[in-house]
């Protein structure tokens, strides 16, 4: 090889450590330097034999010359090529230096989908699931990697997406074994966290330019086309990081189709024993035409009739109702299972557990006490919520109203209630606030009504400062007496908040003709999460159309707050809506509408926690058990109030838990994620598009045999290194021949 | 192998002597010393003269056993000779500067090959004295520097170790035209042990040498080198000075070793082929080895050559 034409490969080649290249760059002129030094340094001796000295330089002046140079030549090389060692130089496929070394190097990242729908059935010999062809296929990605030069991370992509393999290892071996090792998840997919995952790790190995990643799942839409905005993002730094390239595996099956249960929920909030009960099933299918399917189901375990027909199932919603007539008061597990012929068994049954109650007790506490029945602030509102009384069982209603002034609101054990209704109430003290707060946070509902008695200072000081408030009370705004009242902006036929969703095309609610003459303003911020359940009519002469709000309602914590602007006192002259019929509708709806039943913390999913409550009441140390009967662990640890709670670890697999207080054993019912129910595949252009169009490499289910041929670029490092030593010999040997001289 | 240094031996090594300032003294050390090891007389190996028989003791050499009487009589009977008493020996010592490198040395003392040519002059001459023979003394450099013509009194080995203590090392060497100085300062033929590194113009040194045996005088000539310049063992980068005005050398020794050795070896064997020409016997002297060995070797060759 011409040195020129190795001076010009050597400009290209790419170093995996450059540092040491030119660190033996700068040492190249060490021998140099010492050269020069010892000129300087020597001894000096007063010599007798110096024709004999003199005679014997003379004649051996060249070849001295000569072994000085090719000694220095050789150190100096040496230090060069030890630098060149140490960088690690890549030669490109095509080189003929390159074809000096056939070690390879470099960095391969394997993200492996492991969420549940990868336990889709196959027939693939030796991979019943697509997730074992995933890790067959993984495993030969390594049988090909060479050993002692090629490192390996992986990261496993479901949710929480996490790096198995997070320190590149070059023990390929144990790599294998730790594929081996990965279980089938129960979670949904998290791709954007595996790529980020993914990315810090090449990111983090700086030793390895040479990067590799590889993707293998079953490209699904539902895991592909979820967090556009971060995949793409990661996407594009991922492809500036893996310049060896991005590889994705599909070993989906095609055709793959799948049957599911994604939601299974009472149609109303409170599931009471004195009602029938309507339980919704969204059945849906994924991947095949519309067709019907069987919905079977079961109360505790026990079949409940021959199953109900869906009809043209799809990917769309579905909704299947199914109504238990008589249910007992307790914790019951209702499931619903699609009796599909598909290849993911899991999510093709649902459980839900509910817990049902006689009633709904909601206290009403009231500014102003009245005289007579219908005196008080909270008369009407109770009247309409309970209209034959609480014991009646008898009634339409199975709300349980209880009246108390504000002056005995103190007194009471908020937890015993699902809805707390201030009616007009003055004055808020801080501890009220606090307590009330709590109370939201840990699932119940509050609905604030305004009134004579309302002062903005004391509210605004309290409630709001606990988020009791969707915002500010501004102003109090009044018709006056010669002017036409207000009324809601109420139209059954246009758009209504799902509270209202029972008005819907009916005109003759009343809701418009409602006449207002009092409200409070509230001024809701502009990035306020609260909701607008209906807004006033601009009143009369004003010059804007600007709608105040007339009902909001916002979450706090597990709870819900009702605002409401006017009063629900029929005393005061802010309005006269408690004589429409629509009022009593109305109430209904926002209370059963907000209230939840208690026992969401009973119904978690796969990556969730199971919650204790603080309310529910222990005697012992709670004990949370499996469907297997395994004991699964709890946590005591404190809430934001500081009080002890227990809590599981994320939940891993789905199925009937039981936990036992001391006092009940309740039942939780943990799924599978929703959203991963599709299992359509993403074609390759709406793969690459997910992933910003990058520069994507696309491969089925197996190693394809051009893959042994993407090689990663060759290493010199230990070529250069047995130049190395062959220098260090030679210039030991020299070393011992030859010395260096100079005549002065 | 060399012999470890135990009882006299070590009186007679360089670096004891080097702590003994007084050359007369290191002269009886070296000379006592030789008696001890050898267990005869020295002084009947330099006579000639036949004096009586006697007869043999054990322990005696039988080099000097009388083979005619004991054919004769059948009895054992030893040559004896008279100490002759007109041996004139001359030191001819080298005091030039190259004379004055000595690589043994130490904080309290050091050994030049200068110390080492006076250490064998006054042995020497010593020797002679104690057996009545006429020693005498020539220092030179580029000029003789000194002359003592040969003499037996009492009084002329005290003058010629002091001269040899005091005379400067400074000049350069001119051994030839000395030679032929000497040699015609000599008038009565004598026994002229030149003490010298012979670092000099061969030639010069030849017509010398040449004039001396014209003289029908009998010659030895004593290379004595410094243990550096026969192994040249120097390890570190270098500044050669040389002495006489040599010039200047920096460089790394052990590169130059095999060439240093190879000029000295070729420059030694042209010294010795023009002594053996010359029928001068020529014994080369490392200064750093005991002077035993070399005053041995000198008289056994002494002794060899007479009989």
């Amino acid at each position: 090889m011409k040195p020129i034409f190795l001076v010009i490969e050597m400009s290209a080649m790419v170093f995996i450590s450059p540092a040491f290249f030119w660190a033996g760059a700068l040492l190249m002129a060490a021998p140099i330097l010492i050269h020069i030094i010892n000129r300087r340094r020597f001894k000096r001796v007063d010599w007798a034999a110096m024709d004999f000295l003199l005679r014997a330089m003379k004649r051996n002046r060249r070849r001295l010359r000569f072994e000085q140079i090719l000694l220095l030549a050789t150190r100096c090389s040496l230090l060069l090529l030890l630098g060149l060692a140490l960088a690690r130089p890549l030669g490109c496929s095509q080189s003929s230096l390159a074809q000096l070394a056939a070690a390879r190097t470099g960095l391969h990242v394997l993200v492996i989908d492991n969420s549940y729908p990868m336990a889709y059935q196959t027939d693939r010999p030796g991979a019943p699931t697509q997730l074992d062809q995933a890790k067959a296929l993984a495993k030969e990605i390594l049988s090909r990697l060479s050993s002692g030069g090629e490192s390996v991370a992986i990261v496993t992509a479901s949710r929480p997406a996490r790096a198995v393999i997070a320190t590149p290892s070059y023990d390929l071996h144990e790599a294998e074994a730790v594929i081996d090792r990965i279980e089938q998840s129960y979670a949904d997919t998290d791709e954007a966290g595996a790529l980020t995952a993914a990315r810090d790790i090449a990111t983090a190995a700086t030793d390895q330019p040479n990067k590799n990643l590889y993707l293998i799942d079953n490209s699904r839409r539902a895991a592909w086309e979820r967090d556009p905005d971060d995949l793409r993002r990661t996407a594009a730094q991922l492809a500036t990081i893996f310049k060896a390239g991005i590889t994705h595996f599909n070993v989906g099956t095609p055709g793959q189709w799948n049957d599911a249960v994604v939601d299974l929920h009472a149609a109303q909030p409170l599931v009471t024993d004195r009602f029938a009960t309507d339980f919704v099933a969204d059945v849906r299918g994924y991947g095949t035409e519309a067709a019907d399917a069987k919905v079977n189901w079961t109360v505790d375990g026990q079949p409940m009739n021959a199953g109900t027909l869906a009809d043209h199932i799809g990917p769309d919603a579905s909704p299947i109702t199914f109504t238990l007539s008589s249910l007992a008061g307790g914790i019951h597990v209702i499931t619903a299972a699609v009796a599909g012929g598909d290849n993911l068994k899991i999510d093709d049954t649902r459980a839900r557990v509910v817990n049902v109650v006689s009633q709904l007790k909601v206290l009403i506490v009231e500014g102003e006490r009245g005289i007579g029945g219908l005196g008080s602030s909270g008369a009407f509102l109770d009247i309409a919520l309970n209209p034959a009384g609480a014991t009646d069982r008898n009634s339409d209603s199975c709300v349980a109203t209880e009246r108390i002034s504000d002056l005995e609101l103190g007194d009471k054990i908020l937890s015993d209630y699902r809805c707390i209704c201030l009616c007009g109430v003055g004055q808020i003290q801080e501890q009220e606030a606090a307590d009330l707060e709590k109370f939201v946070r840990q699932g119940g509902t509050l609905m604030v009504f305004m009134g004579d008695p309302v002062t903005a200072e004391n509210y605004n000081a309290t409630l709001l400062k606990h988020h009791l408030l969707p915002g500010p009370l501004t102003r109090r705004v009044t018709t006056g007496a010669d002017q036409p009242p207000m009324h809601f902006a109420f139209d059954p036929n246009g758009v209504l908040h799902p509270l209202l969703a029972d008005f819907r095309g009916h005109d003759d609610t009343g809701m418009e003709a409602a006449e207002i003459y009092t409200y409070w303003q509230v001024d809701l911020p502009p990035d306020s999460k609260v909701e607008r359940v209906l807004d006033f009519l601009p009143p009369p002469g004003s010059k804007t159309d600007a709608r105040d709000p007339a009902i909001t309602v916002h979450s706090l914590g597990s709870g819900r707050v009702v605002f409401y602007a006017t009063s629900a006192d029929p005393n005061s002259e802010w309005t006269t809506f408690m004589a429409h019929q629509a009022y009593p509708a109305l109430m209904h709806m926002l209370v059963l509408g907000t209230v939840g039943g208690g026992d969401e913390w009973l119904n978690v999913t796969v990556g969730q926690s199971i919650t204790i409550p603080p309310d529910v009441k222990l005697t012992t140390a709670p004990r949370l058990r499996d469907a297997d009967q395994a004991d699964y662990p709890l946590q005591q640890t404190a809430d934001e109030d500081g009080q002890t709670i227990y809590r599981s670890a994320p939940m891993r697999k789905p199925g009937i838990y039981s936990l036992s207080t001391g006092v009940d054993t309740y039942r939780i019912a943990v799924n599978v994620p929703s959203d991963d129910a599709d299992v359509r595949m993403l074609d390759d252009a709406g793969l690459k598009k997910a992933l910003g169009d990058i520069d994507l490499r696309l491969e089925g289910d197996s190693l394809p045999a051009e893959t042994a041929q993407i090689q990663p670029e060759k290493d010199l490092g230990w070529s250069v290194m047995a130049a190395v030593f062959l220098l260090v010999a030679s210039e030991c040997f020299m070393a011992m021949k030859f010395g260096h001289d100079r005549k002065t | 192998m060399t012999q470890p240094d135990t009882g006299y031996r070590k009186y007679l090594q360089p670096r004891t002597l080097a702590r003994i300032s007084a050359l007369d003294l290191r002269a009886r050390l070296i000379v006592e010393g030789l008696m001890a090891g050898m267990h005869r007389s020295p002084y009947q190996g330099i006579s000639v003269e036949f004096a009586q028989h006697r007869p043999y003791v054990p322990g005696d050499d039988i080099r000097h056993v009388d083979w005619k009487v004991f054919g004769k009589t059948d009895k054992i009977y030893l040559k004896q000779y008279l100490e002759e008493t007109n041996l004139h020996l001359i030191c001819v010592v080298d005091a030039s500067e190259s004379m004055a490198y000595g690589s043994i040395a130490e904080e309290s003392f050091s050994w030049s090959k200068y110390d080492h040519a006076t250490a064998i002059a006054a042995s020497l001459s010593y020797m002679a004295v104690r057996q009545q023979d006429a020693a005498g003394l020539a220092i030179f450099d580029n000029e003789l520097r000194k002359f003592f013509k040969p003499s037996n009194s009492p009084g002329q080995w005290k003058l010629i170790t002091r001269e040899l203590t005091l005379v400067p090392r400074q000049k350069k060497t001119n051994t030839g035209r000395v030679l032929e100085q000497l040699a015609e300062k000599l008038t009565h033929r004598s026994l002229v042990v030149l003490l010298s590194d012979f670092f000099d113009d061969l030639d010069s040194l030849q017509k010398g040498l040449r004039h001396l045996r014209y003289r029908k005088h009998e010659v030895m000539a004593f290379q004595i080198l410094d243990p550096m310049e026969v192994d040249f063992s120097f390890n570190d980068v270098t500044l050669f000075k040389g002495l006489e005005g040599g010039g200047e050398l920096v460089t790394e020794p052990r590169s130059l070793r095999q060439g240093y050795l190879a000029e000295l070896a070729e420059f030694t064997r042209l010294l010795k082929q023009m002594c053996r020409g010359m029928h001068i016997d020529f014994t080369r002297m490392n200064s750093g080895e005991p002077l035993d060995v070399s005053l041995s070797a000198f008289l056994a060759t002494r002794s060899a050559s007479i009989t």
